[in-house]
């Protein structure tokens, strides 16, 4: 910290001294990710495969891991973007991480197939409006089959997916033409970001919404609650802070960005994970308390299979290590000024998050044609997950290594990297 | 210093209140800063236009207490509201409101919420303000005319006479070590020390009796009685020059306010002339055969099952044995005072016509109220249809049933 913040020209001090390119770091986690991604995905393609039930054992547990690492890329561009909007300064340092992140958006589209295609086909047990003929049985789900049906759907997939491409890859080029700008044409870029970034969120907050409402609400068609995207996007906000935190110091371990990025941004960003933990609360509780209040049958069926047996200890669970024991933990700035604390509670959080979308699909899952009546974990839903995860890092390494770690050229660094935050 | 500039206080020694140092930029008070904290002392303090990063390492100042009186204030409020909605919903005046429990804690989320807030947030404003001591009406730097930048382009730091390793010499050169642009002696201010301006005096008073008045008139009005009408300051649209029906209007020869139909005419939609279908009668008679409008059909059986399971089970049960929701639980109060609904299959409503069946749904019996501006007439007699089929279900013997399925019986 003291090392930059003498300097008034910070940007000098930095380039002379910093490392910004991961290079063969990039490369090793690369291949070490990417294998241990196919190897677990293996393993459970084996073991969903021993389960004899039509993929559905499988499809669940890679479709909790696919929403929870999809926290984290459509979280990476919902920062970006309002980093733009706000023309923020202490955040130019961590920006092209978070823009590496987002620019994941293509490698999310590709792991969402195991699940989108059999939906697109109509051939899926997890979603049931994915056959029309299991639709028209029900009076309440009748009228939704003109949203809730496979091609409309597939427009909707390609949109969501494309758009968080074309923005992501908008962002990362623009930023890192702007590394060998001249000193107007990337003052020039700033703006044009920032132009783009206004609408593009109107957009983002849409497609997130209604991708959440597609992939996770609908696995119950009866059921409805126009809080969900907000619900989804608390956690999106939430993982991408705690896997910044995580993410740069895990760079700085290996020597990156080790005088760029100092204890006043984690700092910033340790409120932010301590602000979204109270938001994600909020916004869980008031869709919670509209119909628990109203009482409405098809509302609250779907929290009344969340609050039985082993749910409901899960609920529980989710309420008291998801915000009251978080929220205490966090409120010290000590804590967010201290990185094994806070690398503590980014993980603690990023566990609470997979918890929570657990909680959101697994509840679904039938056996032999009944529901689970009890929180069915099993080795499947780790398998799935790491294999998940580490495809998603390994894409991101891969796109990383090449590329420089730092917006070196943005006109706002020698400020963001002068940051001081009280 | 002090000669070329004389501070704007009465003649006479005024003791010394502290020693006052100048500096051009941010850079120069940190080094300053630092020096004299190293010096020891302890009464000090410096001034800047804009917040200096680092001051508060370089002064060596502790973290402040602040946010710890947040906290307590939060846990307060949370306390509070969760205690206060406690008292009263469940205890003082229990009142069932949606069919919730009378505490439900979900319901008093959002005022837990809001108290916690609320009160972090005043005790947080009150905090600051008491531990930077203000509001302060006045100050012994307020006299010295260079001090007037500091909300400019100055920096100043002034260590306090009070302090006790301040001596009027050592501590003036220790200051000029540190290179200041100029050294000043701050006397104590005789002018207006330590008093608050008279009319700010009065105003608070003015405000303090001022705050207690809503609380007289409240309690003035709990313990006395009072026949003029209470004060209406929100109207509600509660009066409004209009009449309603059944009340008295002079402007009619009949004091009438409600005016009866013009002989001879039948509003749209009354002209109800078919008596068997709208008032189930023949004649003089109850009629005992359905209506010609009714279609005696497995569709209409529908709509009378669907229709008594809106309208009639929540008194007489599912299948019409008297034992709906609304009858157990007014039993279970035992309050003595209910008439419990009845078995629609008992024998004498088994014997009743339909003609009757249709009138007393229509206007009620007992305390069964009338249905018919609920129930559409079709409807009603759905229902009726409906209760037939009940009645018939338990009615039965073996000789109803299909031959093959009485086999299956031995």
């Amino acid at each position: 910290m003291a090392k930059v913040s003498k300097g008034s020209n910070g940007a000098d001090g930095n380039a002379a001294g910093d490392n910004i390119r991961l290079a063969e770091v990039g490369q090793s986690l690369f291949v070490k990710a990417a294998g241990v991604g196919v190897v677990a995905l293996g393993i459970s393609a084996v073991l969903g495969a021993g389960e004899h039930d039509g993929w559905n054992r499988f499809s669940h547990s890679y479709l909790v891991a696919f929403v929870w690492v999809m926290t984290i890329g459509a979280g990476a561009l919902w920062w970006i973007t309002i980093q733009n909007i706000v023309n923020s300064h202490w955040s130019t340092v961590i920006r092209r991480v978070a823009e590496l992140i987002a620019s994941n958006a293509p490698i999310l589209a590709v792991l969402a197939l195991p699940i989108v295609v059999p939906l697109i086909l109509g051939r899926s047990d997890m979603y049931l409006w994915s056959d029309v003929n299991r639709m028209l049985g029900h009076e309440e789900l009748k009228h939704k089959i003109p949203y809730l049906n496979t091609k409309f759907f597939a427009i909707r997939f390609v949109f969501y997916f494309g758009f968080w491409t074309v923005l992501s890859y908008f962002f990362l080029n623009r930023s890192t033409g702007q590394d060998n700008e001249s000193e107007k044409a990337a003052a020039k870029t700033v703006v044009t970001m920032r132009r783009v970034a206004g609408p593009a969120m109107i957009v983002f907050a849409l497609t997130i919404t209604f991708c959440a409402i597609d992939l996770i609400m609908s696995l119950d068609p009866r059921w409805f609650s126009t809080m969900f995207g907000v619900y989804y996007f608390a956690s999106c906000v939430l993982a991408i802070n705690s896997s910044l935190a995580l993410t740069l110091m895990w760079l700085q371990s290996k020597g990156r960005l080790t005088s760029s990025v100092t204890v006043h941004h984690f700092h910033d960003l340790g409120k932010m994970v301590f602000a979204f933990t109270v938001f994600w609360a909020y916004v869980g509780f008031s869709q919670f308390m509209l119909l628990w209040y109203a009482n409405i049958p098809e509302e609250t069926l779907w929290f009344k299979e969340r609050f039985a047996n082993s749910w409901g200890t899960l609920s529980w669970v989710l309420l008291i290590c998801h915000f009251v024991i978080p929220f205490f933990g966090l409120l010290s700035r000590w804590v967010k000024r201290n990185r094994k604390a806070l690398a503590f509670w980014c993980c603690w959080q990023l566990v609470m998050i997979y918890l929570d979308m657990y909680w959101l699909v697994m509840p679904t899952l039938q056996k032999d044609g009944e529901p689970v009546r009890e929180v069915p974990f099993q080795l499947i839903d780790l398998t799935c997950w790491i294999g998940v995860l580490a495809l998603f890092i390994a894409a991101l390494a891969y796109r990383a290594k090449g590329r420089e770690l730092l917006a070196k050229n943005d006109p706002r660094l020698p400020k963001s990297l002068a940051f001081e935050n009280i | 210093m002090s000669d070329d500039h004389k501070p704007s206080i009465k003649p006479g020694p005024a003791p010394v209140h502290g020693l006052l140092a100048e500096y051009d930029t941010p850079g120069q008070i940190l080094h300053a800063a630092k020096h004299i904290r190293k010096a020891g002392f302890t009464k000090w303090d410096t001034y800047t236009p804009f917040a200096v990063h680092g001051i508060d390492d370089a002064m060596g100042i502790k973290m402040t207490k602040l946010p710890w009186f947040t906290l307590v204030a939060g846990v307060c409020g949370l306390l509070t509201a969760i205690t206060l909605q406690w008292w009263t919903n469940a205890v003082d005046y229990p009142w069932i409101v949606s069919g919730k429990p009378f505490w439900s804690i979900p319901a008093n989320v959002p005022i837990m919420f809001e108290l916690t807030v609320l009160l972090s947030a005043i005790t947080t404003l009150v905090g600051m303000l008491m531990l930077n001591n203000l509001p302060h009406p006045s100050h012994p730097l307020d006299q010295v005319r260079r001090f007037a930048r500091v909300t400019d382009d100055k920096f100043f730091l002034m260590i306090e006479a009070s302090d006790p390793k301040f001596d009027d010499v050592e501590t003036r050169e220790l200051l000029a070590e540190t290179h200041p642009v100029a050294i000043e002696a701050v006397l104590e201010d005789r002018t207006t020390a330590e008093k608050l301006p008279t009319g700010l005096v009065y105003g608070l008073v003015i405000v303090a009796v001022a705050s207690v008045v809503p609380f007289a008139l409240a309690a003035k009005a709990r313990y006395t009685k009072s026949d003029s009408p209470r004060i209406h300051l929100i109207q509600d649209m509660d009066s409004q020059p209009k009449y309603k029906a059944q009340r008295e209007n002079s402007f009619f020869a009949d004091n009438r306010a409600t005016r009866p139909a013009i002989d001879g005419t039948v509003a749209v939609g009354d002209a109800r002339d078919d008596d068997k279908f709208y008032k189930g009668k023949e004649g003089n008679t109850w009629a005992r055969t359905f209506p010609s409008q009714i279609a005696l059909t497995e569709a209409t059986m529908d709509r009378g099952r669907q229709r008594f399971g809106i309208y009639c089970t929540p008194c007489h049960g599912q299948v019409g044995q008297g034992n709906g929701m609304v009858s157990m639980r007014a039993d279970s109060l035992a309050q003595g005072t209910w008439v419990p609904p009845s078995n629609v299959t008992q024998a004498n409503l088994r014997e009743m016509p339909v003609g009757e069946l249709f009138n007393n749904i229509s206007y009620g019996v007992r305390n069964m109220p009338g249905y018919a501006p609920q129930i559409k007439t079709e409807d009603r007699w759905a229902i009726i249809m409906y209760v037939r089929a009940l009645q018939r279900s338990q009615s039965g013997s073996v000789s109803d049933l299909p031959p093959d399925a009485r086999a299956s019986l031995k």
